[in-house]
């Protein structure tokens, strides 16, 4: 079933063909939500709060209305639009009304000639807050006599179990047991382009155009729409160039109303774009989870049976449309046993309130914490068997034969190549070379790691932080003179899909992939459609795309067999023309085809509608299909100072047929670079009070080029059976990647017994931790013994 | 992230600075803007107007003059970090600017701006302080010149007048022994989570004849440890001794606490630094 990837037949779809989208990425000639610049745009400054919980004692904006350039000044009381989560029912006004809840909660709206005009009218509100206790952990949430976040609402927000069948008898009858705390702490996505919007009445059509930085442009409609009350086809939403999105992006926020209504309401244009603190206070954030995991497994390191109390910090309000939290803790505790034969899984969710601010999507969404449980409990179960990690992986590991596979959790697994992905990964990292010169190291105080991590990565979901679209449309339209243009309802970021449909398109018509245009991001233009999010866009929007490219073929076919007078079975099209097999001199081009069915269309055949232009929607048969690989990381660990260098990294990876294996490959880096982030550096921190003290990138950490090795990948082909045989791919490096990093941290400090248990780790937590071992290395023989029976 | 509205204005001479500087009540010289810049987006500073001194040509220059270096207030980090003569005669001061923030800060920040901004996390006041520098300012008055001994009084503080101008430091260059700057980079920002600069100089047997060692990032203002000084003066660094002086290091202070380094986290990484810092210092071949 697994093949070695090789260029595939046809010309474009597999080939690295460079990307459409880089000229102008690279030239500075992109042009992102803040480039647009219509006269007479108002620029809007939010106040926010600047307490965690609170009452609103009192808000006076009136010095702000007469500072110069301020043309309005709105707060709740000027705005009564609330976004509503019927299912928990919670409401959240969308400037904060008689409570705040969270720093960073917008308060107060100011509309000014410039930003300069309102942010110096900002300066002159003032706001009385009256202090509440505010919840800031989630295991305090849980207490019953907590405080409320939402008085008329538990703090629990969402409660699940599920247990298999002969769960209990298979723990309790295994050999070995051990438990573990997994603990993720906040973080946030941080695109280099924030947040953003602009809306501007046009007079023309008496519509509301709404530019966003955005992933899905109908879904954004949608909510808009909903929350304005207005119809959808009175509004135009453009989502122009987005520098990066990863699932932030996809959510629906109160700062959208504020500055629609506005627009609506002074008919003029108004455009908000987030500042970098503004993106760290107000931008959906993610992470924050406890589990705690018991594991039962035989003498072999065979897991029999897992149980995780996952707990999910939900912020303040259920992020629109997707709370974070629930999104995170429900798949996770679904995929726990990932890529392992697990056969049984008890879980119990418990998803909180608290006074910092909402959590919604961030890329990889469950996969980190979840890799993160699974992985640990993995190498938890080696250490204390005295086992190589490998040795555990291979026996627990899915074989080819073992699929489709039924997971504990109900999931039906299409085939991958989970063993294979971890022999190619050693291979690649050299292993067995590894931990002879690991020895060696050791022995000089070097001390260096490796740690694994195997992943499997639900893509092209029917539902997902995108919205609940489980199709993909595309618009294939050949103009009269052969040239292509193609839209679909994707909401790019940076994922090239102006090239990578393009690709398809191209080789489904024959045609330069030069000639096919792909438009995307305008509801005007593009057909509706699910955007982008979840890993879904190659699989679903490529299958679209496909499908579209396929019907349109058919009728170029049927056209050139009529006019060349042959029969249709016996047309090639490729390079730009038709021609009858074995006789390439009776051709037509793709452009006198166009031609002919466009303005010559007394030469069509009976029944042939004029015009080359086809509109299909494409659902894939399966609702998920899973994509897989492996990840192998090793670090350094300076165990002075705690410091943590990355020094090696490799990838195997599948994800089915790739369409351009070099925009794989850029999003593998990407993600890898973003999972070293989240493995050891990017930490949103409040403080006692509730304060988020992480307000800059001086303070909130990110990853730079000097902490990301130099990643080798190599691909692995298991088709899926969607169209194409596509699967997705755009949060599986993200998924694995923490997950590979703290192992090694692990396994570079396993002399000291430490075995990582939160992320990110910090130079701090690493000194904490071998200084603990040492101590408990004094008090007690066997402090390396996890067993509990 | 938007700052409050200032003046700006550009002066090309020292007097033209300085009068502009006594025109209005709330100025600022500016000069790479790296560190003034931030604090102005974020509304931590708002002055009434920013006088640019960048162009003033006779502020930009590095001269040897006998046994000292004089670098003008003007010249950046990067100028300095591969200027032949700071190279040769105060190695560990072309080291420290070489590592100072990240490329584009070093490429516009300069000498003057760093020491006068005193930022307790700036490299180069240790490396003032481990030289033995003398900081030149000019006022209404006339020339004045500060030895860095008086100069740091605190955070963000100096004992620089309000009407003067940063013009010049001077470095003595050291006879003997061998210097070098270590630094415990700020993952984001660049600065001294700690940062040390130790000067040594051995006798043929190995002892310690004179020592200096210099500390920023730690404390409220840089500082030298001279408890560290003194546990190594006229002794062999043993390994032992070694590791027993640097956890002098931040005796004499308060540690400072931010929110990437706790009061402890900091106060360890000063005593492996400081180790490092020095043992590197004298296993650098001497002058």
């Amino acid at each position: 079933m697994t093949v070695r990837f090789e260029q595939s037949k046809p010309q474009f779809t597999g080939a690295r063909v460079e990307r459409a989208e880089d000229a102008r990425l690279l030239t500075g000639r992109a042009r992102y939500l803040d480039d647009l610049d219509f006269p007479g745009t108002l620029e809007v400054a939010f106040v926010r709060s600047t307490h965690a919980a609170a009452k609103l004692v009192s808000v006076h904006a009136e010095a702000a209305s007469r500072m110069p350039g301020v043309r309005m000044v709105w707060t709740a009381a000027d705005i009564h639009v609330t976004l509503d989560s019927p299912e928990f029912g919670v409401n959240q006004p969308v400037l904060a009304k008689d409570e705040v809840r969270y720093v960073g909660e917008p308060v107060v709206a100011i509309f000014a000639d410039s930003r300069y005009a309102a942010e110096d009218a900002a300066d002159t509100v003032e706001v009385t807050y009256a202090d509440l206790p505010p919840v800031l952990h989630i295991r305090e949430a849980l207490q019953a006599e907590t405080r409320r976040v939402h008085a008329e609402r538990p703090n629990v927000m969402y409660h699940q179990e599920y247990q298999t069948d002969g769960f209990e008898e298979a723990f309790g009858n295994a050999l070995h047991h051990l438990s573990a705390t997994f603990t993720l702490h906040r973080q946030t996505a941080v695109p280099m382009e924030t947040r953003g919007c602009m809306a501007a009445p046009d007079g023309a059509t008496n519509r509301l155009h709404v530019y966003v930085s955005h992933q899905s442009p109908h879904g954004f409609r949608a909510d808009l729409c909903k929350f304005l009350g207005v119809p959808e086809h009175a509004v135009r939403v453009i989502v122009p160039e987005v520098g990066g999105a990863f699932g932030i992006k996809a959510m629906f926020y109160p700062e959208y109303v504020v500055v629609a209504l506005a627009a609506l309401r002074l008919r003029r244009p108004v455009k908000w774009i987030a500042d970098r603190s503004e993106c760290l206070l107000a931008d959906c954030h993610a992470r924050d989870g406890i589990h705690d995991v018991d594991v039962a497994f035989d003498g072999d390191g065979r897991i029999l049976a897992l149980r995780d109390h996952l707990m999910g910090d939900s912020g303040a309000y259920p992020a629109v449309p997707f709370c974070g939290s629930i999104g995170e803790t429900s798949l996770a505790a679904r995929m726990l046993t990932g890529p392992y034969k697990i056969p049984h899984l008890s879980f119990t969710i418990d998803c909180t309130y608290s006074n910092k601010a909402p959590l919604g999507a961030y890329r990889g969404v469950w996969g980190p914490p979840a890799s993160f449980v699974q992985e640990g409990v993995v190498d938890r179960v080696a250490r204390a068997l005295h086992k190589d990690p490998v040795a555990v992986r291979r026996i627990n590991l899915l074989q080819p034969e073992d699929f489709p596979y039924r997971t504990a959790s109900g999931f039906v697994y299409d085939p991958g190549s989970y063993a294979e992905s971890l022999e190619t990964a050693l291979e690649l990292v050299d292993y067995d070379g590894f931990r002879k010169r690991q020895r060696e190291d050791r022995s000089r105080g070097v001390y260096r790691g490796i740690g694994i991590s195997v992943f499997v990565e639900p893509t092209a979901m029917a539902a997902s932080e995108a919205g609940d679209i489980p199709y993909e449309a595309a618009t294939v339209r050949m103009e009269p003179t052969g040239t292509v243009t193609a839209a679909l309802g994707l909401g790019p970021s940076g994922q090239g899909h102006e090239t990578t449909m393009a690709q398809l398109i191209a080789d489904e018509l024959g045609v330069d992939v030069r000639d096919v245009v792909v438009l995307h991001g305008d509801t005007d233009s593009a057909p509706y459609g699910g955007g982008t999010g979840g890993s879904r866009s190659g699989t679903i929007g490529g299958g679209a795309a496909l499908t579209a490219g396929r019907k349109l073929r058919d009728k170029l076919l049927a056209l050139a067999a009529h006019l060349l007078e042959a029969d249709v079975a016996d047309i090639e099209l490729k390079d730009g023309a038709a021609h009858v097999a074995g006789v390439p001199a009776q051709r037509l081009t793709v452009q006198q085809l166009a031609t002919a069915a466009y303005t010559d269309v007394n030469r069509l055949p009976e029944g042939m509608k004029p015009g080359l232009e086809v509109m299909a929607r494409y659902q894939p048969t399966r609702p998920i299909t899973f994509s897989n690989g492996t990840h192998i990381a090793v670090v350094d660990v300076d165990v002075a100072t705690g410091q943590i260098q990355t020094v090696d990294y490799v990838v195997a990876n599948d994800c089915g047929v790739l369409i351009n294996p070099t925009i794989v490959e850029g999003q593998i880096h990407g993600g890898v670079a973003q999972g070293i982030g989240e493995a050891l550096l990017e930490e949103l921190k409040y403080d006692t009070e509730g304060q988020l003290t992480t307000v800059s990138l001086s303070d909130y950490l990110l990853p730079t080029t000097h902490d990301i090795p130099n990643i080798r990948i190599r691909h692995l082909v298991t088709p899926s059976e969607s169209k194409g045989g596509f699967k997705g791919m755009g949060e599986g490096s993200l998924i694995a990647a923490p997950a590979a990093v703290v192992a090694a941290v692990s396994d570079a400090l396993e002399p000291f017994g430490v075995m990582v248990s939160s992320m990110p780790v910090t130079p701090d937590q690493v000194l904490e931790w071998i200084d603990a071992d040492q101590e408990k290395k004094v008090d007690s023989v066997d402090s390396k013994v996890y067993f509990e029976n | 992230m938007i700052p409050s509205a200032f003046d700006y204005r550009r002066a090309s001479s020292v007097e033209e600075a300085l009068s502009l500087l006594q025109s209005t009540e709330d100025a600022k010289f500016v000069a790479g803007g790296h560190s003034l810049l931030p604090l102005m987006k974020m509304r931590f500073a708002s002055p009434g107007m920013l006088i640019d001194i960048r162009s003033i040509q006779e502020l930009q220059s590095i001269r040897r003059d006998g046994n000292r270096v004089v670098i003008g207030a003007l010249c950046t980090h990067r100028h300095i970090a591969n200027d032949e003569t700071i190279v040769q005669a105060l190695p560990a001061l072309a080291e420290a600017a070489g590592r100072v923030g990240d490329l584009q800060v070093r490429n516009r920040g300069t000498i003057g701006g760093n020491l006068a901004h005193a930022d307790p996390a700036s490299d180069l006041p240790a490396l003032a302080l481990l030289y033995g520098a003398t900081i030149h300012a000019e006022g209404p008055d006339g020339p004045e010149d500060y030895p860095v001994e008086e100069f740091f009084l605190g955070p963000m503080t100096t004992a620089l007048r309000p009407t003067q101008l940063l013009r010049s430091v001077s470095f003595p260059v050291p006879d003997r022994g061998s210097e070098v700057y270590e630094k415990f980079a700020h993952p984001a920002s660049g600065y001294a989570v700690v940062g040390v600069a130790a000067w040594v100089a051995t006798d043929a047997g190995g002892i310690i004849q004179d020592i200096r060692v210099a500390l920023n990032g730690v404390g409220y203002c840089a500082y030298r440890a001279t408890s560290v000084e003194q546990a190594l003066f006229g002794r062999e660094a043993t390994e032992e001794l070694l590791e027993k002086a640097s956890h002098l290091a931040t005796e004499e202070v308060e540690v400072l606490e931010d929110v990437f380094a706790s009061e402890n986290y900091r106060r360890h990484v000063a005593a492996v630094f400081t180790r490092r810092a020095i043992r590197r210092a004298l296993d650098k071949a001497t002058r």
